[in-house]
C-alpha cells in the first residue's frame, strides 16, 4: 500500500467509526486483532536487532517497574551469559499506571490494571525484594534496607519517581509515596470529601467515587465547581492533569448536567502544552467544551474540611529599563489566591526518590544526570538511568521509556564490550494519548525538536476515534506483553 | 460492524506498526541563525551572566561556569521550551523565559546544544 492510499484509508476508517459508532465487543475484537498485529510488528523489528553478545559482567537494576523489567528482559535476550539482579520492594510494581486515568474516569477498575511482578520477571533474573538505600559508585556497591551490600560491575537506575503530597500544606501528609506502592499515608485525606488524585493506585479508584458524587450533585441542580491542578515540578505524563478534566467534562455531559458545573484548570505554567501545534489544538478543545483555565497558579495548600485551595499566583512586573534587552527588566511577583471547590483533582509535586537524589549518583535537582542521547551517567560510565528517574528534557512517560530502554541496552552492551563509541541515540521521543472525551483521543507525539513527531500519516492535532481504541484496547497489551518482555 | 472493515483496520495497524521503527525521512529544514553562538553570547548572555559566565549580581544573572554540559543543555532547553514536561507545568525560570523570548524577537536565536557547548568549553571552571 503506498503512503497516500494508506492515509486515505485511515481517514475513512476514522470517519466511519465516528459516524457509525462501534460496540464495545466489536472494538475489543478488532483491537485484539490490531493489538496482536502491532506487537508482532514491533516484536519482529526488535528481535532482528537484538544482536547477541558474549560480554560478561554483574548487572544491577535498581527499580523493577516498567523500565527496569523491560530493560532486564531485553538484556536477557541480548547477552549470552547474563548476570542480572533487580532490586524492587513492591510485589505489584509492574501494574499499568497509564490506566489509572481510565480508572479515575470510571472506564476501567483497578483490577484491569493491577499486575503481579512475579508474573513478568524474566526467567533467569535474580529478584531481590528489597529497596536500595545507599549508593557507593566509587566502590560499585549498593546497600539495601535489609542491610545487604550488593556489588555490581554495571548499574541501571530505573527507580521512577515519588509523589510529594507532603509539600502541600494543610493536608497533614508527611511522607512521599510511589504510584503503585503503599499509599496509606495519603489516601486517608486524598480520595475523600471531593479531594482526589489519579496519580496513585487507590487514589484513582477513589477519584471515580468522588467524580460520581460531583456529577450527581450537578445533576440534582446544584451549581458546582471542579478544579484541576498542575504543579511546578516535572511530572510523569504531562497530559494526565488535563485528561482527567476532559473525562470529568464527558461524565457531566453524559449525565446532562454540564451546565451546572464550572471546570477550571490551574496550572503552574503559562500554556496548555509546550508544543505550539498541540497547544493551539487544546486551546480550541477547551473553548468548545467551556473548560476554563487560569495560568500561573501553583497549588501550595489545601483546607480539606472547608474545601478551599490556596494557590501561589505569579507574574512578572515591569522593573527598570534594561539597555541590554532594550526592554523593561522583569521582576517576579506573586500573591496567594484562595479558591473554593466542590471537587479538586490534585497532580502532586513530583521528585526523584530521596535516597537517590541525595546520593552521589543524584544531582541538585534530584534526577539522575545522564547524557541525554546515550543515557549514560555523566560521572560514572558504568552507570545508566532510564525512565522517570533520569534527568532528561521533556517526557516522563511509558512511551518515552519504550524508546529509551532499547537505546540503553545497546549502549550498555557496547560499554561491556569495551567499546569507546556508544552506538545508540535517544531523540527525546515521547507520546501522550490525550483523552479528550469518552471516545476520542489526540495522539500527541513529539521530541526534543519541540515539533510534532507523528508515527502515523495523519494530522496529529485531530481528536480521533481510532486513537481512543488504541488507548483503550491496544496500548495495555502492548505495554504488558510487548514492552515488559523486551519485545516492543 | 462489518467484518471486512475490522480486517482492514487490523491490517492497517500491522502495516503502520511494522513501519514504525523505520526512520521517516522528515522534511526537517535545517535551522539557520543570523549570528554565531559566540556573537549571541557576547552581545546578550554576557551582559547578564558575565563575560566568562561568572555571573552578574547587578543583573541578577546566575553564574553558568559551574554547570556541567548536561545541566546547561537541560537548563537552556527547559527555558526555550517553557518547561521540561512539554505541557503546562512551567519552569522555575520565568524571568529567563521572558528574556529568551525577547532575545529571539531581536533576531538572535541560537542552537541550544551549541550554546551549552560554547559556555562549557570556554568558561567552565573545572
Ligand atoms: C496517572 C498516570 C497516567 C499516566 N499516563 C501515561 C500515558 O498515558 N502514557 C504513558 O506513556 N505513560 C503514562 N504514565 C507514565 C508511566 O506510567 C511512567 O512513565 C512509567 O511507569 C515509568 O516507568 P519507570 O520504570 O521509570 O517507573 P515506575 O514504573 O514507576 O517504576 C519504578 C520502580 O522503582 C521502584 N523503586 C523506587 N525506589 C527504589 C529503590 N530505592 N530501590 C529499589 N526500587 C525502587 C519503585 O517501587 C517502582 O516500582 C502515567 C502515569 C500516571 C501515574
Ligand atoms: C537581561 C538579562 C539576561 C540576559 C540577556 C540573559 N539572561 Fe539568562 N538569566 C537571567 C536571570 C535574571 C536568570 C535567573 C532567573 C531565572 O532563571 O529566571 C537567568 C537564568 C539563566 C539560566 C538558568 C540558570 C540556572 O540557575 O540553572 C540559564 C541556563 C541562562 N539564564 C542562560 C542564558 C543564555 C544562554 C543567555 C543568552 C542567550 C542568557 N541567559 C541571557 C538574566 C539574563
Amino acid at each position: 500500500m503506498d503512503k497516500k492510499l494508506f492515509k486515505e484509508n485511515l481517514e475513512q476508517i476514522d470517519a466511519y467509526l465516528k459516524q457509525e459508532g462501534i460496540s464495545r465487543r466489536d472494538a475489543m475484537k478488532m483491537m485484539g486483532l490490531g493489538g496482536a498485529a502491532m506487537m508482532m510488528g514491533s516484536g519482529i523489528a526488535t528481535e532482528a536487532k537484538a544482536a547477541s553478545s558474549n560480554a560478561k559482567g554483574k548487572i544491577l537494576i535498581v527499580g523493577g517497574g516498567l523500565s527496569g523489567v523491560a530493560t532486564a528482559a531485553l538484556l536477557m535476550r541480548t547477552l549470552e551469559n547474563p548476570d542480572i539482579t533487580i532490586l524492587e520492594p513492591n510485589p505489584k510494581s509492574v501494574s499499568y499506571q497509564s490506566g489509572q486515568t481510565l480508572v479515575g474516569g470510571g472506564v476501567w477498575t483497578n483490577s484491569d490494571i493491577e499486575y503481579m511482578t512475579a508474573d513478568f520477571m524474566p526467567d533467569g533474573v535474580k529478584w531481590i525484594q528489597e529497596k536500595a538505600v545507599e549508593f557507593d559508585p566509587e566502590k560499585n556497591t549498593v546497600k539495601t534496607d535489609k542491610g545487604q551490600t550488593i556489588p555490581y560491575d554495571y548499574m541501571i537506575v530505573a527507580a521512577g519517581l515519588k509523589l510529594d503530597f507532603a509539600r502541600l500544606e494543610g493536608l497533614g501528609i508527611t511522607e512521599s509515596i510511589t504510584s503503585r506502592g503503599d499509599s496509606s499515608a495519603v489516601k486517608k485525606i486524598i480520595g475523600q470529601n471531593g479531594l482526589c488524585s489519579i496519580y496513585f493506585g487507590d487514589g484513582a479508584t477513589d477519584t471515580w467515587t468522588q467524580m460520581q458524587k460531583f456529577v450527581a450533585d450537578a445533576k440534582s441542580g446544584k451549581k458546582v465547581k471542579g478544579i484541576f491542578t498542575d504543579p511546578d515540578t516535572p511530572i510523569k505524563c504531562g497530559g494526565a492533569p488535563k485528561k482527567i478534566m476532559y473525562l470529568t467534562d464527558a461524565r457531566l455531559r453524559e449525565a446532562g448536567a454540564r451546565e451546572n458545573a464550572e471546570l477550571t484548570l490551574y496550572p503552574n505554567g503559562g500554556k496548555l502544552f509546550g508544543v505550539p501545534e498541540y497547544n493551539d489544538a487544546m486551546v480550541k478543545q477547551f473553548a468548545t467544551r467551556d473548560m476554563k483555565y487560569n495560568y500561573n497558579h501553583n497549588l501550595i495548600s489545601v483546607d480539606p474540611a472547608a474545601k478551599i485551595a490556596t494557590f501561589k499566583k505569579h507574574w512578572l512586573e515591569k522593573g527598570e529599563w534594561d539597555d541590554v534587552l532594550e526592554e523593561y527588566e522583569m521582576v517576579p511577583a506573586s500573591e496567594k489566591v484562595e479558591v473554593p471547590y466542590d471537587f479538586m483533582h490534585i497532580t502532586p509535586p513530583q521528585m526523584a526518590p530521596e535516597e537517590i537524589a541525595s546520593s552521589p549518583i543524584g544531582s541538585d535537582k534530584g534526577w539522575v544526570p545522564v547524557t541525554q542521547e546515550t543515557l549514560q551517567h555523566v560521572k560514572y560510565p558504568n552507570v545508566f538511568a532510564v525512565g522517570d528517574v533520569a534527568a532528561l528534557p521533556m517526557g516522563k512517560t511509558g512511551g518515552s521509556a519504550r524508546k529509551q530502554y532499547r537505546v540503553l541496552v545497546e549502549n550498555l552492551v557496547a560499554v561491556m564490550e569495551g567499546k569507546k563509541e556508544l552506538p545508540a541515540k535517544y531523540d527525546g521521543y515521547t507520546v501522550c494519548p490525550l483523552i479528550t472525551s469518552l471516545g476520542t483521543v489526540m495522539l500527541a507525539e513529539f521530541n526534543w525538536t519541540g515539533k510534532p513527531a507523528p508515527s502515523f500519516p495523519l494530522d496529529p492535532t485531530q481528536e480521533r476515534w481510532i486513537w481512543w481504541l488504541l488507548k483503550v484496547y491496544a496500548l495495555k497489551p502492548m505495554t504488558q506483553y510487548g514492552m515488559l518482555s523486551g519485545r516492543a | 460492524m462489518k467484518k471486512s472493515l475490522s480486517l482492514l483496520l487490523g491490517a492497517s495497524l500491522l502495516f503502520i506498526m511494522t513501519g514504525c521503527d523505520k526512520k521517516e525521512e522528515t522534511q526537517e529544514s535545517k535551522m539557520t541563525y543570523k549570528l554565531s553562538t559566540a556573537e549571541v553570547y557576547e552581545q546578550m548572555c554576557a551582559k547578564c551572566h558575565g563575560k566568562n559566565a561568572e555571573g552578574n549580581t547587578e543583573k541578577k544573572g546566575p553564574a553558568l561556569n559551574d554547570q556541567t554540559i548536561q545541566e546547561l543543555r537541560l537548563g537552556i532547553t527547559d527555558i526555550k521550551m517553557g518547561g521540561s514536561g512539554g505541557h503546562s507545568s512551567g519552569t522555575e525560570h520565568e524571568v529567563m523565559e521572558h528574556n529568551m523570548k525577547k532575545i529571539i524577537e531581536k533576531g538572535m536565536d541560537y542552537d541550544t546544544d551549541a550554546m551549552a557547548q560554547y559556555i562549557h568549553d570556554n568558561f567552565n571552571k573545572k
